[in-house]
């Protein structure tokens, strides 16, 4: 077993070998909280991420096959790949990322942390992955926070590459856009940022 | 540089007075909620009545004379108005007999400042959480430098939440401490929990909780809605140190007078090996001591504003008030 990733509150491992590889995502207990709110927080968000995931797929979108759903992991086909933040060629990418979160947010999916962190480009084609934060039936202000987050993760270019995409394939693109500069007008999101 | 600083912005009416970083004395009085929370103008005649008296105190308590003061701060905002122009009034009284410099100052940065000064830490996270504010924030060495908020409360500040939970069940006094109490002898029942990312929001808690009040034990509920809160702030404050790398976290302003907050805030950095520091309750509860440091900062570095534009603020946001790098 094989440490291939840590996020604030799951452990993403390989396991296998070669091309019987599997990917699991645990999500670890938090000793700060008590056992009771633990438990209930890692098992519900583990059924919710699982379930978001089958969803996201019967929409069209390309991710990761679920293989199985334990009470705290969710074990995943192992995709051997990049993440689209370390890839060189990129525009094309883009606007692969552009359509995939058209058609999630055209499924009424929000991803919650849709950054070139989490997508994963594996045989040349996108995959969005990560879906810790996401939900069901999201608001428009969730689906303009989902474009928000990806302007302030990347280019100019890369982020113009991937809304125009988005617009092509999404026929409420424009309603989201709107609320994107509401929300951008708003004074906290200008100062906002990691370093 | 002597200073003195003036707290007013909410319940307490605070006098500190420092010299180098250095605190010489701390004295406060406080405003009684009783069972109806602050109404402003009683808290502002509260202050009003008291201004003198505690200025006076703490310059006893310092040892030294006023016509030493070198310099005089106050809290700008944010705080409830009326609160704040009598703690305004008293600093602008004070610098223009005494014919010193005045500094306003904002609240928020205060309570950061000197914790950071205790601490001696060089680039924390923070996690501010008091009645009104409930922030995670890192200082921005852009220019001008300043404090950012990276994630906070979409509704309501958690003291604040767990005030008006206190008062709808009817615990005296109606303050978080009081809930921390109770919750000493309660079990877990199942509350909702809201966290987004590095946002959170409290009035879904809040109203679930009273909702149950009459149906299950107080010490029950108490409990379940501390460890609900506290465990919301410390997964959006994990995921801010682990997003930015920093290796260093504060948690200040009233709520981090909790034990329970900073045993769970503190296993929590542990775990990540992130220092984890904060100051005695007397700093982190409304003071003077806290503005008198901050402003002695300012002023120091080189910042000071003309009498007749020292004005206050209810609504401040801690991204627009002055600060310096450090």
């Amino acid at each position: 077993m094989l440490l291939i990733g840590e996020g604030a509150e799951a452990k993403m491992f390989k396991v296998g070998v070669r091309s019987a590889c599997v990917a699991v995502k645990c999500r670890v207990r938090k000793k700060y909280r008590i056992q009771e709110l633990d438990k209930e927080l890692r098992e519900s968000r583990t059924r919710k991420e699982a379930r978001v995931m089958e969803e996201a797929k019967e929409a069209g979108v390309a991710v990761p096959r679920i293989l199985a759903v334990g009470r705290f992991s969710i074990y995943m086909e192992y995709l051997q790949g990049k993440l689209l933040k370390d890839t060189a060629q990129k525009t094309k990418l883009y606007i692969e990322a552009g359509e995939l979160l058209a058609v999630l947010h055209k499924a009424n999916i929000v991803h919650g942390d849709y950054t070139p962190a989490n997508i994963l480009v594996s045989s040349g084609a996108a995959y969005v992955i990560d879906f810790g934060l996401s939900d069901l039936n999201g608001s428009l202000e969730e689906k303009a926070i989902d474009l928000l987050l990806m302007k302030h993760s990347t280019s100019r270019r890369n982020y113009a590459a991937l809304q125009s995409s988005y617009e092509e394939h999404y026929g409420d693109a424009k309603l989201i856009l709107r609320r994107l500069s509401e929300i951008e007008k708003r004074g906290r999101y200008q100062t906002r940022t990691l370093e | 540089m002597l200073t003195l600083g003036i707290e007013s912005s909410a319940h307490t009416f605070g006098v500190g007075i420092v010299d180098n970083g250095k605190i010489l004395a701390n004295v406060k009085r406080m405003y009684s909620i009783g069972t109806r929370g602050i109404i402003p103008a009683k808290a502002a005649e509260f202050h009003a009545k008291n201004a003198a008296g505690v200025i006076t105190a703490a310059i006893q308590e310092a040892g030294i004379q006023v016509k030493d003061l070198e310099g005089v701060g106050y809290t700008k905002g944010p705080g409830i108005g009326p609160c704040l122009q009598v703690g305004q009034l008293a600093a602008k009284m004070l610098a223009s007999k005494l014919k010193i410099k005045i500094v306003p100052v904002h609240h928020g940065i205060a309570h950061l400042e000197i914790t950071k000064h205790f601490c001696g830490f060089r680039d924390p996270v923070f996690l501010y959480v008091s009645g009104g504010n409930s922030q995670i924030l890192a200082l921005q060495k852009s220019k001008p430098p300043h404090y950012s908020v990276i994630g906070e409360t979409l509704d309501v500040g958690v003291g604040n939440m767990l005030d008006s939970f206190a008062r709808g069940i009817g615990l005296r006094p109606a303050w978080g401490s009081t809930v921390a109490k109770t919750a000493l002898h309660g079990r877990y029942v199942r509350m909702p929990y809201t966290v987004k990312g590095v946002d959170f929001a409290f009035t879904g808690l809040l109203t679930h909780a009273l909702k149950l009040s009459g149906s299950v034990r107080k010490e029950d509920l108490c409990y379940s809605i501390q460890e609900t809160a506290f465990s919301v702030l410390c997964e959006a404050t994990e995921r801010v140190l682990l997003l930015s790398n920093k290796k260093e976290l504060c948690v200040c302003g009233g709520v981090a007078q909790s034990k329970r907050l900073k045993e769970m805030l503190s296993k929590m950095c542990y775990d990540h090996k992130i220092r984890f520091g904060y100051v005695k309750d007397e700093y982190n509860a409304d003071n003077g001591a806290m503005i008198a440091l901050t402003a002695e900062k300012l002023l120091k570095g080189g910042y000071q504003v003309p009498l007749d534009r020292c004005d206050i603020l209810q609504r401040y946001r801690i991204e627009n008030a002055v600060t310096l790098q450090g």
